[in-house]
């Protein structure tokens, strides 16, 4: 069983309204990846041209965020789910 | 012949296109484009008369660019302006170098009729990128960003170090000029390969008293005539500048006959050099003054001003973004100018009467125009 990753709000409209999408990898940087090889167009709505994770951007591993986790290096393994999820920082 | 005019609106939520006949007395609201997200800037492309690019600076997802070439209808995400790795420039302000990466699109210009393909963008932090392909991939143009006198340049009021406006000469396609905010004017006469200040004659007695400036002016929107070759105008900080090519210096458009020496929008007529619009706001508010909502003109330079508010609310305050005031290519022109209250209002005979084209829509970003044959 791969591992699954949910897309939500803005980010399922970047990859054309994909919901999910199943991906490879051992963590959670080569899901991330993964997840970019099958939909091109997330490529620069995830990360800055230096690779870094965009702002307003929120990912969980299961149920746990990834910055309490260890960051984009939190290992990964089948049957987890990634959820891509703005983050609730609007009101400019 | 002119068969039709599109007015370009960037909001702080969306893009909205209202379309006309060239009598430009009905306008037809279509949009948003992109709802929910602020465009900063949308230009219409007259090379090829059906391209138009969008600055979408995106809080989820990121800045990009958009590009439609069917003037609206379907649209395509552009290859973001990239920062190559380790480039350094003015990232804070103060002299603070910083590694850079693209923030905002702060301005989209089409280039010179002869290069039909180039388009450039200036961007927040500042620095000028070109396109070779019509918009769809962008190319850091580094002697601006890394230009030595860098560290003369500081945030304006958005925060950022900016680059808000290309003015691409008429007749002479590797010169160009740019404005900084608040880093001054700057020019290429090489394609962007080397670039030089070009800020002599402005003043800066109300945010720098005493202080001789090359470079670091805070500049708000610098226009090129489309088709009359060195002709630029601008409102700055402080005041309307003319460009002076013979002495390669600026020249006072003139303290007097305006309410207030401080706004942000500048237009230019499209036929005569020396006609000349802007809206002027009070310090600190950024609004009309207690006269209210007024654009004004002049025909010589900035010698002479009038005051052109026929049709427009009397007395109501109202603020006008840099990009919030354009001219057509029409014979009366057209001009147009958009609110931070949702409205739109246009002209059909070079500002002497007023008819709202739009309301309700959301805080206006900049208004642009695309004359359609």
């Amino acid at each position: 069983m791969p591992v699954s990753v949910r897309l939500y709000g803005a980010y399922s409209g970047f990859a054309g309204g994909a919901r999910e999408a199943k991906v490879a990898g051992r963590t959670l940087r080569e899901a991330l990846d993964s997840l970019v090889a099958a939909h091109p167009s997330l490529r620069e709505r995830i990360r800055d041209e230096h690779g870094r994770l965009r702002e307003h951007l929120n990912v969980y591993v299961n149920k746990d965020d990834m910055r309490f986790l260890e960051g984009e290096s939190t290992p990964v393994r089948d049957g987890d789910v990634i959820h891509v999820i703005p983050a609730v920082s609007g009101g400019r | 012949m002119a068969k039709s005019v599109a007015v370009l609106v960037g909001t702080k939520k969306g893009l909205f296109v209202l379309r006309s006949g060239a009598a430009r007395s009905r306008w037809r609201v279509e949009g948003p484009h992109f709802a929910g997200q602020p465009v900063t800037h949308a230009s219409f492309d007259p090379r090829d008369g059906a391209s138009i690019y969008a600055a979408v600076n995106a809080t989820w997802g990121g800045p990009r660019i958009e590009v439609s070439r069917d003037l609206g209808k379907t649209w395509k995400t552009a290859a973001n302006p990239a920062f190559p790795k380790g480039t350094v420039g003015a990232a804070a302000g103060g002299g603070a170098d910083g590694e850079l990466s693209f923030k905002e699109t702060w301005h989209i210009e089409p280039g010179h009729a002869s290069t039909p393909d180039i388009v450039w963008a200036g961007t927040a932090p500042a620095a000028i990128f070109r396109s070779d392909d019509r918009g769809m991939t962008w190319t850091l143009v580094p002697g601006l960003s890394g230009h030595p006198s860098r560290k003369t340049w500081n945030p304006g009021g958005a925060g950022t170090i900016n680059l808000h406006s290309i003015a691409v000469d008429a007749a002479d396609p590797k010169k160009l000029a740019v404005g900084i905010s608040a880093g001054g004017v700057y020019e290429t006469r090489d394609g962007g390969k080397t670039w030089a200040p070009r800020n002599t004659g402005l003043t800066t007695e109300t945010y720098a008293p005493g202080v001789v400036m090359e470079s670091g002016q805070c500049v708000h929107h610098l226009v090129a005539h489309p088709t009359a070759p060195n002709v630029r105008f601008m409102q700055a900080h402080e005041g309307i500048w003319w460009w002076n090519e013979a002495q390669s210096r600026w020249d006072s458009g003139g303290d007097t006959g305006r309410p207030a020496n401080y706004g942000f929008a500048a237009a230019i007529h499209p036929h005569d050099t020396e006609t000349g619009y802007v809206f002027p706001l009070d310090w600190p508010q950024r609004m009309s003054n207690e006269l209210g909502v007024a654009v004004y003109r002049t025909r010589d330079r900035g010698k002479t001003w009038k005051r052109m508010t026929a049709g427009l609310p009397k007395g109501a305050p109202m603020e006008v973004m840099r990009e919030g005031l354009a001219t057509d290519r029409l014979d009366p022109a057209g001009v147009y100018f958009g609110t931070n209250a949702g409205e739109v209002w246009a002209s059909a005979d070079e500002g002497k009467t007023w008819q709202r084209a739009a309301e309700y829509l959301p805080p206006v970003l900049s208004v642009g125009t695309a004359t359609l044959v």
